[in-house]
């Protein structure tokens, strides 16, 4: 009985670290580097607080696709694009403060819907591809972006700044200044707690985005979405629409990443309007894996653990990277190297999960044959 | 009524109420740059002498302090424009203060409000002009536009 009990508590505790290995194998990563990096504690809390209140929402774009079983909207890329177009109109319009991104946020609705609606599209005809059709389509895309923000901003799309046009009369500077709404999210309702900022209202707007979307897991949609992800055809069966959910999924994903990026953005003060969203779903993929999720399975405290580990990692390795070997450029590799390692493990992981479980369904439809035939 | 048509009834009013929303922060967000010019004003073959001291204040802040010949500016949100001006007319005289009461243009970032002429209580049109930002002198500004280079991801 003793020795039952003390196996099934190995069994438990060997499926937790197989279950949590990742953001396991983060926290050793971080507790070695933190020493060495030499950082005080206020500076890293500061840092962390900062970088949740920045990227959270953002990541939290990605969870309702994967709820749909759509895995890693990599097309999240797209609703960046549209936050930051909206960002450049808003800029040129001299919104300044919080009615410039409420307004850069409302602009963004409409681009990041036709985009998102694009996106869907294409993925409903790739099921089961999705992930790579959507990294694909944000590469599409961006091609679209460089060419209404390099070409058509300025003799088709009106700019009148020329703060913000390039000399040659048309196109948008690699720069765009954000100045005047820089942190005004952040800013306003701030408080201090030992030395610490905690940007009140973007924490609460992060809270009610969870809210809503743990508000709508429950409701008809969010409940069509799970049976959709968890298997299309007996969702089929039920009478769900699949194509359009998958669709309306991507749709929500995409606008909420349009806000994301606005968020971002204001907190960064500047826009590199040819490369900010370049790396934006790559680096929120990997977050969220860091934080324990998985393709098929993501949940709001993935998001949390995975912003914190994930750059407590982006702020150490540097300085640990250029004590350990007096090139900080080493750290800078490692942080890189590590964010698209944890992205391949996620997938390997995915795919080996998925060939077993078929592996294992094949093997029981056979021993159900023979015993038929016996 | 039915569910179709209130679902469309729905869609619509969501579309509209963003309308007025973008129209309200249009309207409150639009950013304004003040600029206060102590110098001396010519209207209807009048002058206008400039003062000794002014300081711009908004409530308890002070924004400018101009001497002679001097500009001040200020940021301001929204179509109101409200401030006070303190005016010195020698060393040592006794402050006298003016309320600067302003609807700003909403096609104008920078407006130029000469004080001379605002404190003497000359008509608007007299002591408001559009601020035009001077062209680059000399070499023409290089920017080009973006390179593979350029393609690299900033910080996170």
């Amino acid at each position: 009985m003793k020795k039952q009990s003390q196996a099934s508590g190995a069994g438990a505790v060997a499926r937790f670290l197989r279950q949590n290995s990742v953001p396991l194998m983060f926290i050793i990563i971080c507790a070695v580097l933190i020493p060495i990096s030499g950082f005080s504690a206020g500076y890293l809390i500061n840092e962390i607080v900062t970088r949740m209140g920045r990227n959270i929402f953002l990541i939290l774009s990605l969870l309702i696709p994967i709820t749909a079983g759509m895995g890693l909207n990599f097309g999240m890329t797209l609703g960046a694009m549209a936050g930051e177009i909206a960002l450049i109109l808003v800029s040129d319009w001299q919104i300044w403060g919080i009615p410039g991104i409420v307004l850069a946020m409302i602009v963004s609705i409409p681009i990041s819907v036709g985009l998102g609606l694009l996106c869907g599209k294409i993925l409903n005809m790739a099921k089961g591809r999705e992930m790579v059709t959507s990294y694909i389509t944000s590469f599409f895309i961006g091609g679209v972006y460089m060419l209404v923000v390099l070409y058509m901003m300025g003799p088709i799309i009106p700019i009148a700044h020329s703060s913000i046009k390039l000399p040659r009369g048309y196109g948008i500077r690699n720069t765009v200044s954000l100045l005047s709404m820089r942190q005004s999210l952040d800013n306003l309702l701030a408080i201090r707690v030992l030395g610490v900022k905690i940007p009140t209202l973007t924490f609460l707007i992060i809270g009610l985005m969870c809210l809503g979307i743990v508000w709508f897991g429950k409701t008809k949609l969010g409940q069509d979405m799970r049976a959709v992800g968890q298997d299309i055809q007996v969702a089929r069966d039920a009478g769900i629409d699949v194509e359009r959910t998958r669709l309306i999924s991507i749709i929500i994903s995409t606008v909420l990443a349009g806000f994301g990026m606005i968020i971002y953005l204001q907190n960064m003060g500047n826009l590199s309007t040819y490369s900010s969203h370049t790396q934006i779903g790559m680096f929120c993929i990997a977050a969220l894996l860091v934080g324990g999720a998985s393709v098929e399975k993501a949940s709001i405290g993935n998001v949390f653990l995975g912003v914190i580990l994930f750059h407590l990692m982006f702020i150490v390795a540097p300085q640990a990277g250029a004590k350990i070997t007096g090139d900080s450029m080493i750290g800078e590799y490692f942080r890189v190297f590590a964010s698209y390692g944890v992205i391949t493990i996620a997938l390997i992981m995915y795919e080996t999960r998925k060939r077993k479980a078929k592996l294992m369904a094949g093997r029981q439809l056979q021993l159900a044959q023979s015993e038929d035939v016996k | 009524m039915n569910r179709k048509k209130r679902a469309l009834l729905y869609r619509l009013g969501a579309v509209a109420l963003l309308i007025v929303i973008s129209a309200a922060m249009l309207w409150v967000g639009r950013g304004h740059t003040v600029y206060f010019d102590n110098k001396t004003l010519e209207y209807e073959g009048q002058s206008y002498p400039s003062f000794y001291r002014m300081t711009v204040k908004d409530g308890d802040a002070t924004v400018a302090k101009l001497a002679k010949r001097e500009r001040g500016m200020a940021d301001w949100m929204g179509q109101h424009f409200e401030m006070q001006v303190e005016v010195l007319t020698e060393k040592g005289a006794e402050p006298v203060v003016y309320p600067i009461k302003l609807e700003l243009p909403y096609g104008m970032d920078g407006i130029v409000v000469n004080l001379p002429g605002m404190v003497a209580g000359l008509p608007q049109q007299a002591w408001v002009s559009e601020f035009i930002p001077s062209e680059p002198q000399g070499a023409q500004e290089e920017e080009l536009p973006p390179t593979e280079e350029d393609l690299v991801p900033t910080d996170i």
